[in-house]
């Protein structure tokens, strides 16, 4: 019984291949190889990442205090924060504000009510438009908010530039969340006698919520990492912007005014304090977005059960 | 009771036809009159998306032709005159006031994105097939989301770290290599450009970085949604991982590769600020690989500023935007041909 019987004995691939031919050896030879060059591959896209995030965190670090982040006021040869941070928040609540009213209908009427025809052409511009180039984007926002309607280079121009940028993907996100409700469910809404509405309201939002919610953050994400649209809509304020129509400015407006500055390493430190801030806040809504949407997998999942 | 159809709501002894769609199934109860407020109403909100467009192709236009005198209106687009779609305007002599030609710009924004293209292409399928094929899944679990991170980066964050510690790199140690070893293939010998090191290497790289997330994450798409049996089938006729990957896998999932290129060369042709910190800004030709030149996306964003005021200037710059616009949009819809799913651009912010 010490002795092992060959018919139990566990099978390894050595034992299948019988062809032991020189041309079978490199085929396998090859594949080995492969398996070892491709995921190396993966270096070239990870590095990058950390060394972004080290060689802006190292920059940024050292000098980076509270009284940099808050403060408002200018001091000779060192730029701080407050300003761009206040104007950031400002600019990203209005824009988020106005994507989501003019992308969430639409998302739900594509989803629920239009044709199929229709929605399919709808969708086809909506993701146009999530392709245009964001510096056409600020062109549109200066000829028509800036000069047409006059509002001048100010907060709101910018935020408008943004909402518009932002409305395809909100308008994406909720169109996608209506029409992965499990059909079973929308059909006993409407079974015991819901009407549309109450079907939204009622038993679509609150399947559909969670995703629409990361297709929020995920334009928020994607906002607040633009440059161009905001660049040329709003001008480069250096004090806390007093109303809509006021100047404003932005943490990217202010990398991109700062990066190259021959007035002292503290406006250049200060670039790059605001790019260690963007990404940290980048990231977050990142991660958040991956919280959200695995928790509604997990909960769409439980639905077809 | 008569027996003819009246339209209304049935009588409660007639059966109540069942409201169907194509697939059977009801999507609402339908009423009448309710046709107003089930497509009239929701296509007011559902048509922004087409009004925004319809929006920018307007303004562009408008301003395009307000040099002429015609502004604001939509159809004053010029073929003729100072400003214009001729022949002179894809020329490459651009300086303002006395020269207005725009095809240096056109030249060096596909200089630019098709090599980023190429190198991201190459990279992209490396890694998903590595993903999808050689590494379990408890490693890739880990390391996909990485390379989505990729896509999180705001681009004027990668121009200032390029333009701080790549870029300097490129001028003083790779170009100049490059320079020497490779100077046998014309166009790649001369000047290793500035030791500041913008000009196209950089932007090449820069570009590759960003266009590589989507190009990863598409072509990953297109590869996992295979159905299984496709593997297993290649697999069990005695193929290696890498046949069956290259005989099976490759061809049927080529429309999601496919699309992943032209969405990833569309990414690389509009991007804007990245390339106005690293490329160098110049209005001219590239004298050899390692020289400066300018794209059509940042040439229109450092530009925008020295327009002011010039109604010739502004109708260039946007005559050059609708060019760009026109060259994006068309990518990007023969891309989005190729794929159904929505999942991919969701993450890597499409």
């Amino acid at each position: 019984m010490a002795t092992a019987n060959p018919m139990t004995r566990m099978l390894t691939p050595e034992d299948l291949l019988t062809d032991r031919s020189l041309r079978t050896r490199w085929r396998i030879g090859f594949d080995r190889a492969v398996g070892w060059v491709l995921p190396l591959l993966f270096g070239v896209a990870i590095l990058p990442i950390l060394a972004v995030v080290y060689y802006v965190g190292s920059r940024a670090l050292p000098t980076l205090t509270v009284t940099v982040l808050t403060s408002t006021s200018l001091t000779a040869g060192v730029d701080v924060l407050g300003v761009p941070i206040i104007c950031t928040f400002e600019i990203m609540a209005v824009a988020t504000l106005l994507a989501v009213a003019l992308g969430l209908f639409g998302g739900i009427a594509t989803a629920e009510f239009l044709p199929d025809r229709l929605a399919g052409w709808i969708r086809t511009t909506a993701n146009m438009l999530a392709g245009t180039p964001s510096v056409v984007m600020g062109y549109f926002g200066y000829f028509t908010f800036v000069l047409y309607f006059g509002w001048g280079l100010s907060l709101i121009s910018g935020a408008f530039t943004l909402a518009f940028f932002m409305t395809p993907y909100v308008f994406r996100t909720a169109d996608l969340a209506f029409t992965s409700v499990p059909r079973h469910v929308r059909e006993a809404a409407y079974g015991s006698g819901a009407g549309p509405l109450q079907y939204i309201l009622r038993i679509g939002s609150r399947i559909a919520l969670p995703q629409i919610l990361t297709g929020v953050f995920l334009a928020m994400a994607i906002g607040v990492g633009e440059t161009a649209p905001i660049v040329l809509t709003t001008a480069a304020a250096t004090i806390v912007p007093h109303s809509l129509f006021s100047p404003a400015t932005f943490l990217t407006a202010l990398i991109f005014a700062n990066y190259g500055s021959s007035l002292g390493a503290g406006y250049v430190n200060v670039a790059f304090q605001a790019a260690f801030i963007l990404i940290v806040v980048v990231m977050l809504l990142n991660v958040l977005v991956r919280i959200v949407s695995a928790r509604y997998q997990k909960k769409l999942e439980g639905l077809y059960l | 009771m008569s027996t003819t159809a009246v339209p209304g709501p049935p009588a409660e002894s007639q059966p109540v036809p069942p409201p169907s769609s194509p697939d059977g199934a009801p999507r609402t109860v339908r009423r009448r009159g309710a046709w107003i407020l089930h497509t009239i109403v929701p296509l007011v909100p559902a048509l922004v998306p087409v009004a925004i467009v319809v929006a920018i192709v307007f303004a562009l236009l408008s301003l395009a032709g307000m040099s002429i005198g015609l502004s604001l209106t939509p159809f004053s687009f010029r073929f003729r005159g100072p400003v214009n779609f001729g022949w002179a305007f894809f020329g490459s002599d651009f300086a303002p006031p006395y020269h207005w030609e725009i095809g240096v710009f056109i030249v060096g924004s596909f200089l630019t994105a098709i090599p980023a293209l190429f190198l991201s292409m190459a990279i992209g399928l490396g890694i998903a097939i590595a993903s999808t094929t050689y590494l379990p899944r408890s490693l890739t679990a880990w390391l996909d989301p990485f390379v989505d991170l990729l896509a999180g980066i705001p681009s004027v964050v990668f121009g200032i770290w390029a333009y701080a510690y790549a870029a300097p790199y490129f001028g003083v140690t790779i170009n100049p290599w490059l320079s020497m070893h490779l100077g046998f293939i014309p166009g790649f010998g001369g000047s290793p450009g500035l030791p500041t090191g913008e000009g196209l290497p950089v932007t090449i790289f820069i570009l590759t970085l960003m266009a590589l997330p989507i190009t990863t994450l598409l072509i990953r798409d297109a590869l996992r949604s295979l159905p299984r049996d496709l593997w297993e089938s290649g697999l069990a006729l005695g193929a290696t991982r890498w046949e069956t990957m290259r005989r099976v896998g490759l061809p049927h999932g080529m429309r999601g590769i496919l699309s992943a290129g032209f969405l990833g060369f569309g990414r690389a042709f509009g991007e804007t600020v990245a390339v106005a910190i690293v490329l160098g800004g110049a209005s001219r030709y590239p004298t050899n690989f390692y020289g400066e030149t300018g794209t059509m996306a940042a040439t229109m964003f450092a530009l925008l500023d020295s327009a002011y005021g010039n109604g010739q200037f502004l109708a260039l710059l946007s005559e050059m935007a609708i060019v760009l616009l026109a060259i994006t949009l068309a990518v990007n819809i023969v891309g989005r041909r190729f794929v159904s799913s929505f999942v991919g651009y969701e993450i890597a912010g499409m």
